[in-house]
């Protein structure tokens, strides 16, 4: 282990890093769809450089490779934290297996409504203005972000008499009322902000929260445009379907 | 007596092999019981939605940084291989305090957020470029390089004063604590990196590929501890805290300035972070644009595991005041 440690490593997160690209669209929990060419790219040259490396191993012993004297002339080195390595490699590196092995045998699920409701939802910062018109077709598929921008900010009013159709999951608020909330991710997971659409219907059964759904419906107007008063913005629902959670969890911006 | 000590190496080790056969192996069977017995039940009592979340944030975090470590040491482990010394020594003005603004802008060609800038700034200084301008390049290359600064204008359609802002607090940032290190830094909070790593001294290819792989797996696995740590931060401090202090500028500066610390949000894509911020007088969202670049958590466990902890902790808290005062200046005559 001491001799292939290194290269163990750089396979393992490499590894893991083409499995959640190459082989599947898990990568979508944890990045932006952009990401993906260079996690391909960096996974197949850890995998290349780990093999590389393990092969070079195992051609040169190297003075390196003596037990009896395996650190001292490390000697110059103490305090330096995770460095203390000889043929090893740096012993902070071994932190590298908890995400690698995470990724390869229990991939973390993707941000749902626990994130949602910790932080108040955000609505992207814009002056009221008049909005490009919709595309024609009822009903027209739009982002909970789109869909909330048009709702508070469109002096024009392009979503007045349209049928619109929104997917995320359910939240639910204090009184009863419940969401259908989308999170929007501009590079990682960690910078994720929510989005929210009230929805109101006929129906009384509640859905569990973190149900996927997709609704459509009509747009309430309420309070005045660009307002605190006018959100979040309120949709009439038609009809509510259950579907299953999309390949991208998330909204770009 | 030759034959003697092999023997008794031979023996040595064999007793040895045995030793942590027998140990390993009873340790592995114990562990192995303990977890499948109990593992399941915990499991599922422990894998409640704020775990789950903290798992996702902070392999995004480290699934997130892996391209961009991988490009930085790649650079680091070329310059250390293939660019003699002397090609730095001919660009670089050999006065410190002019070197700093020229190692300043050079920041601006690195296409890469923080994680790539610590790798390459650690080999420069391996191949004997000043401390002072290295730092700059250090705190410049991931606040001011082209990307970033296209995605700050996307994010503030209509506001190409917060663009320009941003490049020169950052800019200005950088120089400042470039020439504060080499007035008043001392050589002993500095723990050169490289010494005793097998790259330091060789060249060539085989020296290339030995630098990338190790200084991959040590920034690696740092990339790794500040993730873990800004995953933890993620969970445990809402943001919606936040909006207490949205009222008074003198508290929302520094506020902003501290989350920008805890969150580690990639340089790339701060300025959205910043932007969704709205509630936020635009000089406090300026410093969380120029603090987050330069110091954060995970940058803090990356610096601390190259140039060493008492470096890192001094350098970082200095860079923090210099930071918020330059994004108060610029702000209140820009913005």
């Amino acid at each position: 282990m001491r001799r292939y440690g290194p290269a163990a490593l750089l396979l393992l997160t490499g590894g893991a890093v083409l499995r959640i690209t190459l082989f599947g669209d898990l990568y979508l929990r944890y990045v932006q769809a952009g990401l993906r060419p260079y996690l391909i790219v960096s996974g197949v040259a850890l995998v290349l450089l780990g093999l590389v490396t393990a092969v070079l191993r195992h051609r040169t012993p190297g003075p390196h490779e003596d037990v009896h004297h395996g650190d001292v002339h490390h000697g110059d080195d103490e305090g330096h934290e995770g460095h203390s390595h000889g043929p090893a490699g740096p012993r902070v590196a071994w932190l590298l297996t908890l995400p690698a092995l995470a990724l390869l045998l229990f991939p973390p699920p993707a941000l749902g409504s626990y994130s949602a409701g910790r932080e108040a939802a955000q609505r992207a910062a814009q002056g009221v203005g008049a909005f490009p018109a919709l595309p024609a077709g009822n009903p027209v598929e739009l982002t909970v972000a789109e869909f909330s921008s048009r709702a508070i900010y469109d002096s024009g009013r392009s979503l007045k008499g349209r049928t619109v159709r929104l997917t995320g999951f359910v939240t639910h608020g204090d009184d009863g009322t419940w969401y259908v909330t989308r999170l929007v991710v501009t590079c990682c997971a960690a910078d994720a902000t929510t989005g929210k659409v009230e929805i109101r219907d006929a129906d009384d059964d509640v859905l569990p929260a973190d149900t996927w759904v997709t609704v459509i419906g009509t747009w309430r107007p309420k309070g005045r445009l660009g307002s605190d008063a006018a959100w979040p913005p309120v949709l009439d629902a038609a009809t509510v379907t259950r579907v299953k959670q999309p390949a991208d969890p998330y909204e770009n911006p | 007596m030759q034959n003697q000590r092999t023997v008794a190496d031979g023996l040595r080790v064999v007793v040895r092999a045995s030793v942590y056969a027998v140990l390993g192996g009873a340790a592995l069977i114990a562990i192995a019981t303990v977890v499948s017995v109990l593992g399941p039940l915990l499991a599922l009592d422990l894998y409640t939605p704020p775990v789950a979340a903290w798992w996702t944030v902070f392999t995004a975090v480290a699934v997130q940084g892996v391209p961009f470590l991988l490009l930085g040491t790649v650079v680091s482990a070329a310059i250390g291989a293939f660019v003699p010394e002397r090609v730095f020594r001919r660009f670089l003005p050999h006065n410190p305090a002019l070197a700093v603004p020229v190692a300043g802008l050079a920041g601006a060609v690195l296409p890469g957020c923080e994680c790539a800038s610590v790798p390459v700034a650690g080999s420069l200084m391996r191949r004997g470029v000043a401390p002072a301008a290295a730092l700059a390049f250090l705190l410049s290359a991931p606040a001011i390089n082209p990307v970033v600064l296209v995605a700050t204008s996307i994010a503030f359609p209509g506001q190409p004063k917060m663009v320009l802002a941003r490049l020169l607090a950052s800019l200005g940032t950088a120089v400042l604590m470039g020439w504060l290190w080499a007035r008043f830094g001392k050589e002993k909070w500095l723990r050169l990196p490289g010494r005793g790593t097998p790259s330091a001294h060789a060249t060539g290819a085989r020296a290339f590929l030995t630098g990338l792989q190790h200084d991959f797996l040590h920034a690696g696995g740092f990339l790794v501890l500040g993730a873990a740590a800004a995953a933890t931060f993620n969970i445990a401090v809402p943001r919606s805290v936040l909006d207490l202090f949205t009222g008074s500028p003198w508290l929302a500066v520094p506020l902003l300035a501290v989350l920008a610390v805890v969150l580690c949000v990639c340089s790339e894509a701060d300025a959205f972070v910043a932007a969704s911020l709205s509630a936020f007088p635009p000089t406090a969202r300026l410093a969380f644009m120029v603090v987050g670049p330069m110091v954060d958590l995970k940058l803090l466990a990356l610096q601390a595991g190259t140039f060493g902890r008492s470096f890192a902790v001094r350098y970082a808290s200095a860079t923090w005041v210099v930071a918020v005062a330059a994004s108060v200046l610029v702000g209140w005559w820009l913005l």
